[in-house]
């Protein structure tokens, strides 16, 4: 038996000479730190998570009607009618929202142990265009099910581009084909949704693993594994600190699947609307151009973004202003090579500066997930009683605003005029399990 | 070194282990894929048994009903019509009807429980079209010796009042009978055979 | 830092992240402020209750146009011939949608509007409105229909209950400055077929069945969700097994 497998590897090896030193370089002769902690599962996780959402898409599409008279009525038939349609719809949409979560979390990975500073640039920036693409993605995604909340969100996102002065009004109709959203609309984001952008995700994808692979990965001390002392039990030549990608890894990142698997299949199979927040109870009415929702607010991985459009006034005759702080505040993520100028990598080493304007950092994007939500429109009469609720939530979500882009400002001063203090870092990785 | 302290046999029992219940885990979720190409609960509605009354259907005349989005021909055949069936024998391709195109319940020389009515799938065994009812016992452009029957427009195959065809067709075989059974004297449904019939 | 000191924050963090999660889905489940309906998808006696009520009361004017016959038939544990029989009033085939005989334009010079389609009425507005909606008409004769209900006021439906709970009427708080007053209470005028209790299980069973009726899936979700996640817990395990094998290497390297 193990004869017949050695020699068709050796027939395949034969034919297609790359592939075994391809499959060597990236997997078990890949040398990746050994101190990788719990941070370090978030990127296998987003693979994973995008895989699902690539399958469990192409079926749903198998029986989604992208029309403005039959999308609604052909969601509900995927989860009444066609068999098993409302598993693989509730592991689509469970899929959408766990896919941010993850990808706020190896971002936020990249951030704190300093992975986007020389030589990962270009992985870093290869990340952002993924996240850009990926809100691109979800939220014609989110527009594709034609409910209420589908539609009126795609046409204040929609509007957010009619903002822009002189070329804005005919923009907005251009992308949406029609003066309102509807067929054209929903057709040309069916297209995109399930054929064009996927396609880019996958190719930022490879391309993102790609450039990691050239310059090696990052580790939680921030030490340059490569270019240290050399010779493991496995090569003389490798990273002592380094030890092979699989098998090592992909049992471990087998671990963490396990766990992202329980926690989407409670989810799915508990609490697949999770209270609101994944699947909201107005989108389980139909489209209504005459209907506007109790409440417009993005699903909740939109919200700390587009809590800064509602918090930055519009003046001199322009309400672009918000939408341009919005675009700043993803765009500015695309600066943090340059803008974090500090010799140490990793938080662990680095000033308590640092620490504390990250930590104000963190405070701000939850505030103002908050406020995009509209969590602080309910949390605020219910805590402080008989208040204006507009002026304190703008307060509020404006202080927040600051907070967020101030980190950044914050980030360049400390570490261009040299105010920070750094620890010694260490030459070889400390802990690991 | 380090080698000789690694257990081979655990390391190897708990690969094949986790692979095999992935594997499994991997096939179950599969399933649920697979199991959605299956006809969904709305085609199976519409696939259900139709049932007609007969009550409203002239001699002679024929009524189309879907079934499965499917024409099916019913006709009441008068006896002039019936009188033709036998004759035609030496012109057609399977007059005994012994290929499988019909219920065992239909496989007689009038290709129907009873000798009135035909019900049949109105599809020419060609390429699918529908073919035309062409009732009357007169001469037809296509056949001056016409017996009435079903002529089909896209490649000009015809067919006795039984929906056998002629030799020399392009349709090779005769149309199909579906399962059919009467509620009563006036009333068939279509989809279901009779009690007691396979 | 040691290792230890590592887990531990692991730790904090997660517990900081669950609690966070069930603030907020209990903040989701506040909302409102609706007493609970308190329904339970597996009593399938209450389900069949409220398909009677449905199709007794409702379907004259609601329909559930997402919904067959045939499905409410195999989940309810009903066969065929009692779904046709003792809820299907429309002449409409087994398998098709539950659809309301009235026509839409008469319904429109009738009430005004026309009945909306109750298929995802739960998921849209929560059993928990839904429940205190059928418990919250009163008699008002200042409105066209002379009913209203507290909880979503000046509803276009007469009561199509009235029968089964009886009449309330609104006890008023006076309004503050000229202000029209608040309805402060209601309390039950006249007497109906059922007592208050009664009523209160039947409008707990309609809800129930309407629940059902917005996710029939539900049901299924129920069924397998534990098997897979004792299946995941399985298999994670298992890894967790396995990795530590491998990992033995880099501890000795």
């Amino acid at each position: 038996m193990s004869n017949v497998w050695s020699n068709l590897g050796d027939w395949i090896t034969e034919r297609t000479p790359g592939m075994l030193p391809m499959y060597r370089k990236h997997m078990t002769e890949y040398y990746a730190p050994k101190n990788f902690n719990l941070w370090y599962y978030f990127g296998s996780l987003a693979l994973l998570v995008l895989v699902a959402q690539i399958i469990t898409g192409i079926f749903l599409t198998m029986n989604y009607n992208p029309s403005a008279a039959g999308a609604f009525d052909s969601v509900q038939y995927i989860m009444r009618d066609v068999e098993w349609g409302w598993l693989i719809r509730y592991m689509h949409s469970t899929g959408a929202s766990l896919f941010f979560i993850v990808v706020f979390l190896h971002m936020f990975r990249g951030i704190i142990y300093g992975s986007f500073k020389r030589p990962r640039e270009l992985v870093w920036l290869l990340g952002m265009l993924i996240f850009l693409v990926l809100m691109a993605e979800a939220f014609m995604g989110y527009v594709l099910p034609w409910g209420n909340m589908s539609f009126w969100g795609a046409k204040v996102i929609i509007s957010l581009f009619g903002t822009i002065p002189v070329i804005g009004t005919h923009l907005v109709e251009w992308i949406m084909g029609d003066f309102l959203p509807g067929d054209a609309t929903l057709n040309r984001f069916f297209a995109l949704h399930v054929v064009a952008l996927p396609i880019v995700l996958l190719l930022l994808v490879v391309l993102h693993i790609a450039a990691l692979h050239e310059v090696g990965s990052n580790n939680p001390d921030g030490v340059d594994v490569k270019h240290g002392v050399k010779g493991n039990r496995w090569s003389p030549l490798a990273p002592a600190d380094g030890i092979p990608f699989h098998p090592y890894y992909t049992v471990k990142d087998l671990v963490g699947v396990g766990f992202l698997l329980l926690i989407a299949a409670f989810i799915i199979f508990f609490a697949p609307t999770l209270g609101g927040w994944f699947l909201e109870p107005d989108n389980s009415i139909a489209a209504n151009n005459l209907v506007t929702p109790a409440q417009i607010k993005p699903v909740w991985y939109f919200s700390p973004f587009y809590a800064i459009v509602r918090m930055v006034p519009s003046f001199m005759d322009t309400a672009v202003w918000g939408v341009i702080a919005m675009f700043g505040s993803i765009f500015v993520l695309f600066a943090m090579p340059w803008l974090d100028r500090s010799p140490v990598k990793s938080i662990r080493y680095r000033g308590r500066g640092y620490k504390i304007a990250l930590t104000v950092f963190v405070i701000a994007f939850l505030g103002l997930c908050a406020v995009g939500t509209d969590t602080t429109a309910e949390v605020i009469p219910a805590w402080f009683g008989d208040v204006d609720v507009t002026f304190w939530e703008n307060l509020f979500g404006r202080l927040m605003t600051l907070l967020y882009f101030g980190f950044f400002v914050f980030l360049w001063a400390y570490t261009y005029f040299g105010w920070e203090t750094t620890k010694p870092v260490p030459d070889r990785v400390t802990t690991h399990d | 070194m380090a080698d000789e302290v690694v257990d081979h046999g655990r390391r190897r029992f708990l690969t094949v282990t986790t692979a095999a219940v992935g594997g499994i885990g991997v096939v179950a979720a599969a399933v649920p894929f697979v199991e959605s190409w299956q006809p969904s609960a709305r085609a199976r509605a519409a696939g259900a048994p139709v049932t007609q009354s007969l009550k409203k259907i002239e001699p002679g005349q024929q009524l189309i009903v879907a079934w499965r989005s499917l024409p099916i021909f019913i006709v009441n055949r008068t006896p002039q019509q019936l009188a033709t069936l036998p004759k035609l024998n030496p012109r057609l391709v399977d007059p005994n009807s012994d290929v499988g195109q019909q219920p065992a319940y239909a496989k007689n020389e009038t290709r129907s429980i009873k000798p009135q009515w035909l019900v049949m799938i109105g599809i020419c065994t060609h390429l699918g079209c529908v073919p035309d009812y062409k009732g009357k016992i007169e001469p037809e452009p296509f056949d001056p010796n016409w017996q009435g029957g079903f002529y089909c427009p896209c490649h000009h195959s015809h067919y006795d009042i039984a929906g056998r065809v002629y030799k020399n067709m392009p349709a090779p075989k005769n149309m199909e009978i579906p399962a059919y059974h009467f509620i009563d004297d006036t009333t068939v449904q279509i989809g279901v055979d009779p009690k007691g019939a396979a | 830092m040691t290792k230890r000191q590592g887990l531990l924050r692991y730790f904090v963090l997660a517990a900081l992240m669950c609690a966070l999660g069930f603030a907020s889905m209990a903040q989701a489940a506040e909302e409102g402020g609706f007493p609970s309906a308190g329904t339970n998808l597996r009593d399938q006696a209450s389900l069949q209750r409220g398909a009677r009520l449905f199709f007794n009361y409702c379907v004259g004017c609601h329909s559930l146009k997402y919904m067959r016959y045939s499905r409410i038939g195999e989940d309810l544990g009903l066969t065929e011939a009692e779904v046709m029989t003792n809820l299907n009033f429309t002449g409409a085939k087994y398998g098709e949608p539950v659809v309301s005989a009235m026509p839409a334009d008469l319904a429109v010079t009738w009430f005004g509007k026309d009945p909306p389609d109750l298929s995802l009425e739960v998921e849209a507005k929560g059993a928990d409105w839904v429940n205190a909606y059928l418990n919250s008409f009163y008699l008002d004769p200042s409105v066209p229909l002379g009913w209203n209900n507290t909880v979503l006021p000046n509803a276009a439906m007469p009561f199509p209950l009235w029968e089964l709970q009886g009449m309330q009427r609104a006890v008023m708080a006076p309004g503050k400055d000229g202000q029209p007053g608040t309805v402060e209470k209601l309390e039950l005028a006249q007497p109906g077929k059922l007592t208050p209790a009664q009523f209160q299980q039947a409008t707990r069973d309609l809800t129930n069945f309407l629940e059902y009726a917005s996710e029939p899936a539900a049901l299924q979700r129920h069924r397998y969700g534990v098997w897979v996640l004792l299946f995941l817990a399985a298999f994670t395990l298992l890894a967790y097994a396995l990795k530590r094998e491998y990992w033995k290497d880099v501890h000795e390297a």
